[in-house]
């Protein structure tokens, strides 16, 4: 059995849902494929998203898939002193609403198949090969067979990507840039404040940060990440330790458990090919300081869905044609990133002690009328390196 | 040859397949194939978040 398409896209999670969407508003023929059985399961994510994403998307937030509208971040240093910074003060990244991503990432592709996307879930992609103009990918859906000959494929298959390494990218993670994930959803968490997420650094989470994200009543996500390259111990064997020490969890019980890659290097440098373009954690399109990736991933999804589809419509999918996305992709997400990069590795550089320092002389300071240049001053004055690291930056 | 054991806890996340440097895993929804072409970097090893891939012992000598 051969299908054809204008555009394929493989996996169904906010980047591949949402290129889904925006080629067939344009209005391009497009199959949307997930290997799974259920679209957003298991989650792999904290959930976090901001709420000036969200709108910049167009992304009314339901009801059906908020657990939690947040007014603040609290940052706490080894030793348990705290920096609270609250929504009005600073623009909070990943602190928006807390999702449920079950029921967000099924409510995506709902969304992608409204404005005219073809599914298919329980399909897996298992090779693909080029064809007059065209890349022609086998499947296998319950046993069955069959390939699909599509003008564009588009590898929105997670940083596990192997689409992208079919096509001839290099989408291999270095260990170094793979924050390795362990996360717990609990019940009877008791956080300092429930509308607060929480970010916990040092040496609980080496190479990354411990977090607890509110999902509303005394549910959490209470997880971590860390890099392998920094500790002998498993994600998982970090977030037991955690849990056992953190006050929040001290009569918490998991009701699920979640691990997964989140790669935090920055956004892969080539995106596209002739007839491929690769969106999402696929292309590392994850805020490489908080690790955060959805709404850059759906951000990179619309633009990837307009070119593509703009590309259908000029008859033209060359890789000069498509390499419009990975340059508005550059502008519009890759720029940030690489600055992020710089701040989180300075973060990274700092021992629990200096940690401490930082956050005992900033527990303190007004922060309602304070600038950035302001911040990195009153940074530099405990922690000098900060000028080095930081200085150029802002 | 190298085998890997794939332990009865793995939960198929692809953290592994995302930093072999070969490419040679492959995540389905509920099993992970390696391919053959393993040079025993072990990266696969370190990163998985639960330890839940295990090289069988003297599988390089077969």
């Amino acid at each position: 059995m051969l299908i054809e398409t204008d555009i394929l896209i493989i996996g169904a999670g906010p980047a591949g849902s949402s290129t889904a969407k925006h080629a067939a508003l344009n209005g391009a023929e497009v199959i949307l494929i997930d290997k799974k059985s259920e679209i957003g399961a298991p989650k792999r994510c904290a959930e976090g998203v901001s709420k000036e994403g969200l709108k910049k998307l167009k992304i009314e937030p339901s009801s059906r898939w908020v657990t939690k509208e947040l007014s603040g971040v609290l940052m706490k240093a080894p030793n348990g002193t705290s920096v609270w910074l609250n929504e009005e003060k600073v623009k909070l990244p990943e602190a928006g609403y807390i999702l449920e991503r079950k029921v967000f990432d099924k409510h995506m592709a709902m969304d992608a198949a409204r404005a005219g996307a073809k599914i298919m879930i329980k399909t897996l992609a298992t090779g693909m090969r080029r064809g007059n103009d065209s890349l022609i990918v086998t499947a296998e859906t319950m046993g069955e067979e069959f390939e699909i000959k599509s003008k564009i494929v588009i590898g929105a298959d997670g940083p596990e990507s192997r689409v992208g390494r079919w096509a001839g990218l290099k989408t291999t993670i270095k260990p170094k840039n793979m924050e390795s994930c362990a996360q717990f959803e609990m019940a009877g968490v008791k956080m300092d404040d429930p509308n607060s997420i929480e970010f916990h650094f040092g040496s609980v989470a080496p190479g990354g940060y411990a977090w607890l994200f509110p999902k509303g009543d005394d549910i959490a996500n209470v997880g971590l990440g860390i890099l392998t390259t920094e500790t002998d111990k498993s994600a998982y064997q970090h977030l037991l330790e955690f849990v056992k020490n953190c006050p929040a969890t001290q009569n918490a019980q998991p009701v699920e458990f979640n691990i997964g890659g989140d790669p935090v290097g920055g956004m892969l440098k080539e995106l596209v090919t002739d007839n491929f373009m690769i969106v999402g954690d696929a292309a590392s399109q994850v805020n490489p300081l908080t690790g955060g990736g959805i709404i850059s991933a759906m951000e990179a999804g619309l633009y990837a869905g307009q070119v593509a589809a703009a590309a259908i419509r000029d008859g033209d999918c060359s890789k000069a044609r498509l390499i419009k996305y990975q340059e508005r992709c550059e502008e519009n997400i890759g720029k940030k990133f690489k600055r992020d990069l710089k701040v989180k590795e300075y973060l990274l550089s700092l021992s629990d002690e200096e940690l401490n320092s930082i956050a005992e002389a900033f527990q303190d300071i007004e922060l309602d009328n304070i600038n950035t240049a302001e911040l990195i001053k009153n940074l530099i004055k405990v922690s000098p390196k900060a000028l080095l690291k930081l200085g150029k930056l802002f | 040859m190298i085998k890997m054991i794939v332990n009865e806890w793995c939960m198929y996340c692809g953290e592994c397949a995302a930093v072999c440097p070969r490419s040679l895993i492959e995540v389905r929804e509920n099993s992970l194939i390696f391919n053959e072409g393993c040079k025993d970097c072990r990266i696969c090893l370190q990163v998985c978040p639960v330890q839940a891939l295990k090289k069988e012992e003297n599988s390089d000598l077969s």
